[in-house]
């Protein structure tokens, strides 16, 4: 009973706080946190710089992408997604933004992301003369599978996911078969893994899917190749590559689909110009974002963990996101 | 000092941190010296796989239909079995799934001959010496209840992804019966039987060859079943490190909900393993035809 009478008198004085400050600083929302290990990352990163360095006060709350968008959508909370991956709500997003419900605040809040065909480092050092797909596509004899050695093996996507389709249609688009390879479906992201990583420590040659940011990307330094081709067109892609040979009769060439990620805002957050300004500076070099997945997974590190020891180890990078008074307050208070 | 209580007295995290980092990297060092020995060791048996599968797709499906069913009419001795397997067959063949199929009959084969082979010694062994039981005993009971993946990924390390890791998959969660079930039919052997055969002057393998193991049949090939039946349940399993046949498109399927696709590969997998078992289970039963009427 007492307990309860203490904490209505502290939720009391709470509140009264929360009504000063919120006059006082007028910087105050609720931010996303996603569950996954960059979004997290980037989350934590985003906290303490807006509530060491502006004066925020920000509250994560756990998100996963549909999610999180539907109720932003239409509750207007919380008011920031760090790091959307824009591909699966498109549409809904677009209207969202025509009617004025929802902002972009950054179009990039990570480089280089997405899906595409990677090789180990290795195999670049040894073959040097490998600047696209085409040429790797020249040399199955490199990547010799293992039950069919006269064959080049390309490690697809797993059974079932989106990405098995596309790199289906793909595989008949490079016209692989012909030209010596074979599709090998890994069945699981396990099993995904456990072939990058084998080869990679190895030192072996793989050539496959996957896609970044991801630790076994940074961890391995896996190299993605250029496609030699551009982008065909996105009707191609969404609806032939995307939707697999069964469908797809005659795909064409293509590079792979740019995955859009963004950070979206509320108009509540849109209106505070210094936040907005901030984050249309703060962008994570895809390598500095992979290493730190690497650190993050290594260590077993949690958001904040990891947040302040970005902050510690890359302050090139971070203090030209900032005005120069705000990197002071920033930097002390790590 | 309450915090003791409270507070499970935890390892500190850079310690266990310490630990699990040690124990990868000396995987990992073992794997970039040994993994290449290692999988040249088992190339053989990739060899083998594959010619058998390569076997099973390249004979015109007339063909193999018809072995099939002469080797049910083989074990079974009736119609009705061949028949229903050929039908069966037809069946699976005319939705689509022969290829599939196919790569499954050729993994789950190979499988059950290594279980076999390895796990009826094994079990001979076991029912020869408490010791070797007490020692075996928790060893199966380790193989059948850890999470696979769990060894799996060290596997996967070693050998990459593909039909040596499947097999091994299978077999460790298949084995496990038919060491047992072997094992507990010699056991169950009529001691007056054995001390008769004493009298008589049979030698150890006389006594093994021509009393132990025909009078502990039933229980082997109840052991042979279970094993045939886990190793089809693991199609699945092994489909998730890269292994062709129906369990890609049951993957598929869950992950994509498609209801029919599941189902019917789903059914294919059960319909071999109801073949294969009531060949066997026919061969079985003919081979203990004396013992019938000598039962009560």
């Amino acid at each position: 009973m007492k307990n309860l009478f203490i904490s209505q008198f502290i939720y009391c004085l709470f509140f009264f706080f929360l009504l000063n400050k919120a006059v006082a600083s007028d910087c105050e929302f609720q931010m996303a946190d996603m569950n996954w290990p960059s979004a997290t990352l980037i989350a934590n990163v985003d906290k303490f710089i807006l509530e060491e360095g502006f004066g925020c006060k920000v509250e994560l709350i756990p998100g996963a992408t549909t999610a999180t968008f539907v109720i932003m959508n239409e509750k207007g909370r919380p008011q920031v997604a760090p790091e959307l991956w824009i591909n699966s709500v498109a549409e809904p997003l677009q209207k969202a933004m025509q009617e004025g419900r929802l902002f972009s605040a950054s179009d990039g809040p990570i480089t280089d992301l997405g899906e595409g065909w990677w090789v180990t480092p290795d195999t670049l050092k040894r073959n040097p003369q490998f600047r696209t797909v085409l040429d790797i596509l020249e040399r199955p004899d490199l990547f010799p599978a293992k039950e069919d050695p006269t064959k080049g093996e390309f490690i697809g996507c797993p059974a079932g996911w989106g990405c098995q389709l596309s790199n289906q249609s793909l595989f008949i688009a490079f016209e692989m078969e012909k030209k010596g390879w074979i599709l090998v479906d890994p069945g699981s992201k396990a099993g995904l893994d456990a072939s990058m990583s084998k080869a990679a420590q190895r030192g072996e040659n793989w050539f496959g899917y996957y896609w970044s940011p991801t630790s076994l990307i940074g961890k391995y330094n896996m190299k993605l190749m250029d496609f030699g081709v551009p982008f065909a067109g996105a009707e191609n892609w969404d609806s032939c590559i995307s939707k697999g040979p069964e469908i797809c009769i005659n795909p064409k060439a293509s590079a792979w689909t740019e995955s859009i990620v963004k950070t979206i805002v509320t108009p509540e957050v849109r209106d505070m110009s210094k936040v907005m300004k901030y984050f249309s500076k703060r962008t994570f070099p895809a390598e500095v974002m992979n290493n730190m997945l690497v650190y993050m997974e290594d260590n077993q590190a949690q958001g904040i963990d990891g947040a302040i020891t970005f902050l510690e180890r890359y302050s090139e990078l971070w203090i030209n996101w900032l005005p120069k008074e705000i990197v002071q307050k920033v930097k002390k208070a790590l | 000092m309450l915090d003791f209580f409270t507070e499970f007295p935890e390892i500190s995290r850079s310690d266990i941190r310490d630990i699990k980092t040690s124990i990868d990297n000396a995987f990992r060092s073992f794997s970039r010296n040994y993994g290449e020995s290692i999988e040249n060791f088992f190339d053989p048996l990739l060899w083998f796989l594959i010619w058998i599968e390569k076997l099973l797709l390249n004979t015109p499906w007339p063909i193999i239909i018809l072995i099939i069913a002469l080797l049910c009419y083989l074990g079974a001795r009736n119609w009705k079995l061949p028949l229903a397997s050929a039908l069966t067959f037809t069946f699976i063949g005319y939705l689509g799934m022969w290829e599939d199929t196919m790569s499954t009959i050729a993994l789950i084969s190979v499988a059950t001959i290594i279980c076999i082979l390895i796990g009826m010694p094994l079990g001979i062994w076991m029912s020869r010496s408490d010791r070797v039981q007490k020692i075996l005993n928790p060893i199966l009971d380790v193989m059948q209840t850890i999470p696979i993946f769990v060894y799996l990924l060290p596997v996967l390390m070693l050998l990459g992804i593909g039909k040596v890791p499947g097999l091994i998959a299978i077999c460790v969660y298949a084995m496990p019966p038919i060491i047992r079930l072997t094992n507990l039919g010699i056991r169950l052997v009529d001691k007056d039987i054995l001390e008769a055969s004493n009298a008589f002057g049979a030698n150890y393998k006389q006594r093994l060859l021509e009393i132990q193991i025909p009078l502990a049949l039933p229980n082997i090939f109840a052991g042979i079943n279970q094993t045939i039946m886990m190793a089809l349940a693991m199609v699945v399993i092994a489909s998730m490190i890269g292994v062709r046949g129906l369990g890609i498109p049951v993957l598929q399927a869950i992950q994509n909900q498609y209801l029919a696709l599941g189902l019917m590969n789903g059914l294919a997998i059960v319909a071999l393993a109801i073949i294969f078992d009531r060949a066997l289970q026919s061969y079985g039963r003919r081979l203990q035809k004396h013992n019938v009427g000598n039962k009560k």
